[in-house]
């Protein structure tokens, strides 16, 4: 089953978008397949989540973003990771790794 | 839709966010038409999988703003709510935010009326006040003669007009009975000058300005309601001086306060009188507006030029002058400017404390509130965000104060006017909306003083830390930054004390000092005199001479006497004198300073002759005597006694032998040694002396007696300005009482705070360490050791301010120094009385927390565990 946006954890949509855009420079359409496709259609992310969190995200400074021209010739915007952004994502991985730990911990213990 | 979000619906980005979509929904399409739909069709179902694109667009507007109205509004709310669950804490910033911020707008408001406002006069800083200055004379700046007046008038360049005045004491005798009137006659021009029109009536004809034509008489808004009701018909009527009538043409508005607040009459003098045509005449004090654009420094090279051109002229008169200039605002402020501005240092260090005070109060809340903060941080709020928020509070509390201290500021400053009534442009002083501005400027910099330094502490530092860790498992309540604060107030305080402290300590110097002549049971006053009298010297002598006699008479007085200035009143005339048979140094100047007194003077006075005789008032000659500082200065080996002594230049008093030598008096102020003195021997130096009278009872109780006298004999004259000579020996020093005081009172509330700041501090230590208190009693402390232990750690940051305070107050003595009297700006005595003094009302402050750790009961503290 899908899950949608009210049920991603807040400030997980940023990580992931984050994680997406270390892989090189992206448009908005590449980041919401590049979700669709990795996460194996498991997550949705609706446009008008992922556009207001990608320049929430660059007004952060954690992306940059510039335009470019798309692999079919037209404009488009591309996001890249800052060095803040690297920074940022590090962080919230390593604090994911470890809520997850925790989490799959307690959930063996009381099985 | 909140309402403060419509006006910016539209951005700059749209274009941006236009194409950022489009193109998002342009590749949709590409894939639905590779899936095989129509293009058609393709771009319909990408359209409708995208979603609302307008609503998008709207939240991307709302990523790029910052929703100030919003989050503000938010804050004031949490912390109006924050207020009233604090009211205690919250009254006490509040009442100390009012009492820094209401002082320091009182003192604020009447710097900015009296120092910093143009004068009341259209375009008021383009007026200069313009007198002659000779540089080979002991007195060089003198008053304009009238011809050169309008000489520098009519063939300057950078002056729109040039007028002037004088003011006289003057007997108006058109009512029942005489009033003395302070009189100022003015050059021609005076109104357009000052750019100021009569509120009723008109300025002075051409014609009126002239000699020989009709007397016009302008007055003031104050002598119209007085004298006339505000009768709209007092165009029709006159006013009577020395004889001859004067029609009134115009009544000046109530703001026209020029020379000064007591001028009521003004009356033109005209520059082509017989007697004005002489050059070597001072009458007037000038007053030039400058033309437009042009700088003080270019209006001096020009009349400088123009001065230049008349010494030529007038070698005889004019070769040795120069012009000097100086703003009118200037002049009129005098010397308050630096007791203004040390009173405004003083509050401002008042704030200061105020704010420290806070500053610590709201870090010992931090503390209690560090949990609170860090659920809020780790909750994922900016730190940003919870600084606002702890600023707003701040701010709420520096607001309310600052109302408070308006409030008080207000009262203030209607005390400063009664209390300071001789400083000038006092009328001036009111709140405003500068004044309201300036409140706010104060709050709000005390808001940024006392939150952003706490609110940046403590939104710092290791949240998880604060979260996890226990409040009751605290033990450490050593705050070494609190006690910091403690001692910056103590400091403060000390300095401002110490400041209040020199000042009265030289207020009691002035008390001890021996004047050398005795004030007590002497009576002063003005008997009105006119420049007219001046054409007959004889019978003004004996004008004079006479009423003398009769004050003599009169029952209960000792002795009656003139004088052209009181002794002891700040007052100087330096002149400079040869002596006519030769000088032991002929190189060596004789600096004098001048007095005109009549004989009897001495006697009255209870000046010492101390050598030669005393001098006679003859027709023909003049003789003069001179004091003891003048033999040791000028005749070390010799006698002056029977030398003459001529002043160069002037010839009113042309010279005279010296008959006597008199013992030192303080003539020239209560607080200057006694210089060389000569005095002329003369009852009748001008029209208007000075009249001593020294009474065997109460002075002030012969004044009827002694008007009713002058009325029998001179009808036409009015006695006034009737003062004991005590009062005004103590009224010359009203504004260093009026520093000394308000000094004294800002240095009593820094105390105050400073003592609620340590008190507030210990108590919070005390609580913080009631369980470590509480096991240490259980475990056989003595009280005495607790109690020890808390005043220890309380009097050793007070001891660490009062050296650091001692430090400043010595440093800041300088500022003090010229208003200083017998004391030196770093007085040892005066500065360990201060320090004791604040170490002694520290100790009581400090005495009651620590009392109370002591009563901490170990069994209800274990308990609490």
């Amino acid at each position: 089953m899908p899950i949608e946006k009210s049920d991603l954890l807040q400030g997980t949509l940023d990580m992931l978008i984050l994680k997406i855009v270390t892989l090189g420079p992206i448009h908005g359409y590449g980041i919401s397949q590049r979700l669709r496709q990795i996460s194996k259609e498991v997550l949705l992310v609706q446009q008008g989540s992922l556009y207001p969190a990608l320049h929430r995200l660059e007004k952060r400074g954690w992306l940059a973003a510039e335009w470019g021209e798309s692999e079919n010739g037209r404009q488009a915007k591309f996001y890249k990771l800052s060095a803040k952004g690297k920074q940022q994502l590090r962080k919230e991985e390593s604090n994911w790794n470890r809520l997850a730990g925790a989490v799959a911990n307690i959930l063996q213990t009381a099985q | 839709m909140p309402f403060w979000k419509v006006p910016s619906r539209k951005s700059t980005r749209d274009p941006q966010y236009d194409s950022e979509l489009r193109f998002h929904i342009e590749k949709l399409t590409d894939e639905n038409i590779a899936a095989g739909m129509t293009r058609e069709e393709a771009g319909r179902r990408a359209v409708l999988e995208f979603g609302g694109a307008e609503q998008i667009k709207e939240e991307l507007r709302d990523v790029q703003r910052i929703p100030i109205l919003e989050t503000t509004l938010k804050n004031f709310r949490w912390a109006l709510r924050f207020v009233r669950k604090s009211p205690s804490f919250s009254i006490v910033v509040i009442l100390t935010m009012a009492l820094g911020i209401g002082a320091n707008s009182a003192v604020f408001s009447a710097i900015d009326a009296v120092l910093l406002r143009p004068l009341p006069y259209p375009e008021g800083d383009r007026l200069m006040e313009l007198k002659q200055v000779n540089q080979k004379v002991q007195k060089p700046q003198t008053r304009l003669a009238p011809l050169r007046l309008e000489d520098w008038n009519r063939l300057n360049s950078t002056f729109a007009g040039i007028t002037g005045y004088y003011t006289e004491d003057d007997s108006e005798t058109s009512g029942p009975l005489p009033e003395k009137i302070e009189v100022a006659y003015v050059a021609p021009r005076f109104l357009q000058v000052f750019g100021v029109a009569p509120a009723l009536g008109r300025g002075f004809s051409p014609s009126e300005e002239q000699s020989g034509g009709p007397n016009a008489v302008l007055i003031s808004d104050r002598l119209w309601r007085r004298r006339f009701a505000a009768d709209p018909n007092v165009l029709t009527m006159k006013l009577r001086f020395h004889e001859s009538h004067w029609s009134i043409v115009g009544v000046m508005p109530p703001s026209f306060a020029f020379p000064d607040r007591d001028a009521e009459v003004w009356l033109p003098v005209a520059p082509d009188a017989p007697y004005a045509q002489h050059r070597e005449w001072g009458w007037f004090i000038a007053i030039g507006r400058l033309k437009l654009g042009i700088t003080q420094e270019q209006a001096r090279a020009n009349l400088e030029t123009v001065q230049a051109q008349l010494g030529k002229q007038y070698p005889q008169t004019d070769a040795d002058l120069t012009p000097g200039i100086v703003p009118l605002k200037e002049t009129t402020i005098g010397g308050v400017r630096s007791s203004l501005w040390m009173l405004f240092g003083a509050v401002s260090l008042l704030l200061l404390i105020a704010c420290t005070n806070i500053v610590a109060l709201v870090l010992a809340r931090g503390a209690q509130r560090q949990h609170e903060i860090s659920v809020r941080l780790s909750l994922g709020a900016p730190r940003f965000i919870v600084i606002c928020q702890l600023l707003t509070e701040s701010f709420v509390l520096a607001l309310a104060g600052a109302l408070l201290g308006l409030v008080i500021a207000g009262g203030a400053s209607g005390a400063f006017r009664s209390l300071a009534k001789d400083l000038p442009r006092v009328e001036e002083i009111h709140l405003d909306g500068r004044m309201l501005l300036y409140t706010l400027a104060c709050s709000v910099l005390a808001t940024l003083l006392c939150g952003l330094f706490p609110a940046i502490r403590g939104t710092r530092g290791n949240l998880s830390g604060a979260l996890a860790q226990n409040n009751r498992s605290q033990v450490s309540g050593r705050a070494p930054l609190q006690w910091f604060l403690v001692g910056v107030q103590v400091a403060l305080a000390v300095t401002l004390l110490g400041g209040a402290g020199l000042l009265v300590r030289s207020f009691q110097a002035l008390g001890r000092v021996s004047p050398g002549f005795d004030p007590n049971n002497v009576l002063t006053f003005h008997i009105t005199g006119s420049y007219g009298e001046t054409a007959d010297w004889k019978k003004l002598q004996s004008r004079i001479w006479r009423s003398l006699e009769e004050l003599r008479s009169v029952p209960g007085v000792e002795s009656a006497e003139t004088s052209l200035f009181l002794p002891g009143v700040p007052n100087s005339w330096p002149s400079e004198l040869t002596v006519a048979e030769g000088q032991t140094d002929p190189h060596r100047k004789i600096a004098v300073e001048t007095r005109v007194v009549s004989p009897g003077y001495f006697a009255m006075m209870k000046i010492p002759i101390l050598a030669g005789e005393l001098c006679r008032e003859d027709v023909n000659s003049v003789n003069v005597m001179v004091n003891r500082s003048f033999a040791n200065a000028y005749f070390p080996a010799t006698t002056p006694v029977g030398h003459h002594v001529l002043e160069p230049g002037n010839s009113f008093l042309p010279g005279g032998e010296i008959r006597g030598i008199t013992g030192d008096a303080r003539e020239t102020g209560l607080d200057r040694e006694p210089v060389p003195t000569v005095y002329w021997c003369l009852s009748a130096p001008d029209p208007d002396p000075y009249f001593l009278v020294r009474t065997k009872t109460d002075p002030s109780a012969m004044a009827g007696a002694l008007r009713r006298k002058i009325k029998k004999i001179e009808p036409a004259r009015s006695v006034f300005d009737i003062v004991p000579l005590e009062e005004r020996l103590s009224d010359a020093f009203a504004e260093n009482r009026l520093r000394t005081i308000l000094l004294a009172f800002f240095a009593v509330a820094a105390v105050s705070l400073a003592c609620i700041g340590l008190y507030g501090t210990l108590s919070y230590s005390v609580t913080v360490r009631r369980r470590e208190v509480g096991l240490r009693l259980a475990l056989g402390a003595l009280q005495g050791q607790i109690v020890k232990q808390f005043l220890l750690q309380g009097l050793t940051a007070t001891l660490l301010g009062c050296v650091a305070g001692w430090g400043l107050a010595a440093a800041s003595g300088r500022v003090l120094s010229g208003m200083l009297y017998g004391v030196s700006p770093s007085d040892v005595a005066t500065l360990s009385t201060v320090v004791l003094l604040m170490l002694l009302v520290a100790a009581l402050a400090a005495l009651v927390p620590a009392i109370r750790a002591a009563r901490v009961d170990p069994m209800q503290v274990l308990r609490e565990e």
